[in-house]
């Protein structure tokens, strides 16, 4: 036994917690730089530790409760929480929720549903990514055309946003944190409400779904929907933590010990926003959520082919993007930090 | 009485969590995380106690005689160690130079 090893008695295995803190951390520094909960990290992750599934999602959800608390108020400091905007994204996400969720249990009685789950699940994954990598490149091309590579202090909205913006149908709405002057509270609730289908339907928490539709569908500065994303993210992590831990699933200590790293990882994240301009942490996002989709891609073809080494493909797959990624986001602050600095002296 | 951002957000994080439950009775079926994990035995897993000591007793026995109360404990502790760990990262944060305030959105 490892002198870091720790018992977990309510998971009743023994477990790092060192990696538990690593985890933890991880997922944090991500959690705070994109807005995510990080489920799509931490669970695969703990199972494929020892963590039997149920208790995976259980304490992940914790964790995820715990950090998101200090992460959303650091972007609340930095002006990047829209707070009108994320209290109605909750109300229509549960809503939306409650109609996916019911739209699986009743596909659930006709057949197995998993398949199809993850094949959809996958689509969205490689769609979000493909929008995001195309707008990338599209603005980039726009910007260096106008002599302007570095961006500027203004935010141009997608042109779907703009014919959002149009619906002339009251009660008319304004956003000003977001920068919006008017929209229709109808539209805004109805894209919601389809975020909050998806992940009922897709049994996730929603957080790489309602980011992009934030910035691309409502027309949100980057920045703003990472924090606004957070504040959905602590409501659903802190009902997600005490509906699991009633049902005996949350492994307390385990919970602790990665709300450690995590809590230490959501402040760096939400500081790396500071110095990484909207396009750049989308760009970032599209390659998370493309690596995460081709880690359920393997996942996928271990469940047709029955072929162990494609799942502990998908798990090293997944778990080098969040360390890569993890790294990458640190290393940016470093360097801006630097630079920040040397501008200043 | 002017509560903090932090004590403000724990407050309304709570109140959501116990209202919730109330208004939608099936949500936590949107956690069947990617559907792979199917509802099992919902109350009756119990952890054997007999060696166990100290902490681990106490969680063990909380857990095993009363649920509700281990979930207040789970999100209550959540909580309060996320705020005190965030403002202990946000000082040494701040001491290394890197303290954030309002920014302007560069896209």
């Amino acid at each position: 036994m490892n002198i870091l090893d720790i018992h977990l008695p309510i998971a009743g295995i023994e477990f790092n917690a060192l990696l538990l803190i690593l985890i933890g951390f991880c997922v944090g520094v991500l959690g705070g730089f994109f807005g995510v909960g990080g489920g799509w990290i931490v669970t695969p992750a703990l199972n494929i530790f020892g963590f039997h599934m149920a208790y995976a999602i259980g304490t992940d959800l914790a964790n995820i409760f715990g950090q998101s608390i200090g992460a959303t108020k650091k972007h609340h400091k930095m002006g990047n929480v829209d707070w009108k905007l994320g209290t109605i994204s909750i109300v229509a996400s549960i809503v939306g929720l409650e109609l996916g969720s019911q739209l699986i249990i009743k596909l659930e009685k006709i057949g197995d549903v998993g398949s199809v789950v993850r094949w959809c699940y996958l689509f969205l994954m490689f769609s979000l990514s493909t929008l995001m990598f195309v707008d990338y490149f599209k603005t980039k091309k726009r910007r260096t055309l106008r002599g302007n590579p570095e961006g500027a202090d203004y935010h141009e909205r997608s042109s779907l946003a703009r014919r959002l913006h149009k619906i002339n149908l009251p009660p008319i709405i304004s956003l000003p944190v977001s920068g919006i002057e008017r929209v229709s509270l109808w539209a805004v609730l109805l894209v919601f409400a389809s975020t909050g289908f998806l992940s009922g339907f897709l049994g996730v928490g929603g957080g790489f779904i309602r980011m992009p539709a934030l910035v691309y569908l409502i027309g949100v500065p980057t920045a703003i929907a990472v924090g606004t994303d957070l504040m959905s993210v602590l409501a659903s992590g802190a009902y997600g933590c005490f509906t699991y831990a009633i049902k005996g699933r949350v492994e307390i200590l385990a919970a602790i010990l990665m709300l450690l790293g995590s809590s230490v990882g959501a402040q760096i994240g939400a500081t790396a926003v500071k110095y990484v301009k909207g396009y750049g942490i989308r760009l970032l996002f599209a390659i998370m959520i493309a690596f995460a989709g081709l880690s359920i891609a393997l996942e996928q073809v271990y469940k047709i082919s029955g072929i162990l080494i494609y799942q502990k493909a998908a798990g090293i797959l997944l778990m080098g993007t969040a360390a890569s990624l993890t790294l990458i986001v640190i290393v940016k602050l470093i360097i801006e930090y630097k630079k920040e600095k040397k501008k200043g002296t | 009485m002017k509560l903090s951002t932090a004590t403000w957000l724990i407050c309304v994080s709570i109140m959501i969590t116990c209202v919730t439950p109330l208004i939608v009775g099936n949500f936590n079926d949107a956690y069947s995380f990617q559907v792979e994990h199917k509802q099992e035995g919902r109350f009756e897993n119990k952890v054997n106690t007999t060696n166990l000591s100290g902490i681990e007793y106490l969680i063990a026995s909380i857990y095993n005689n009363n649920r509700l109360m281990y979930a207040i404990i789970v999100t209550v502790v959540m909580a309060i160690l996320g705020t005190i760990m965030s403002y202990l990262t946000d000082l040494v944060l701040k001491a290394l130079g890197l303290e954030v305030s309002r920014i302007s959105h560069r896209e």
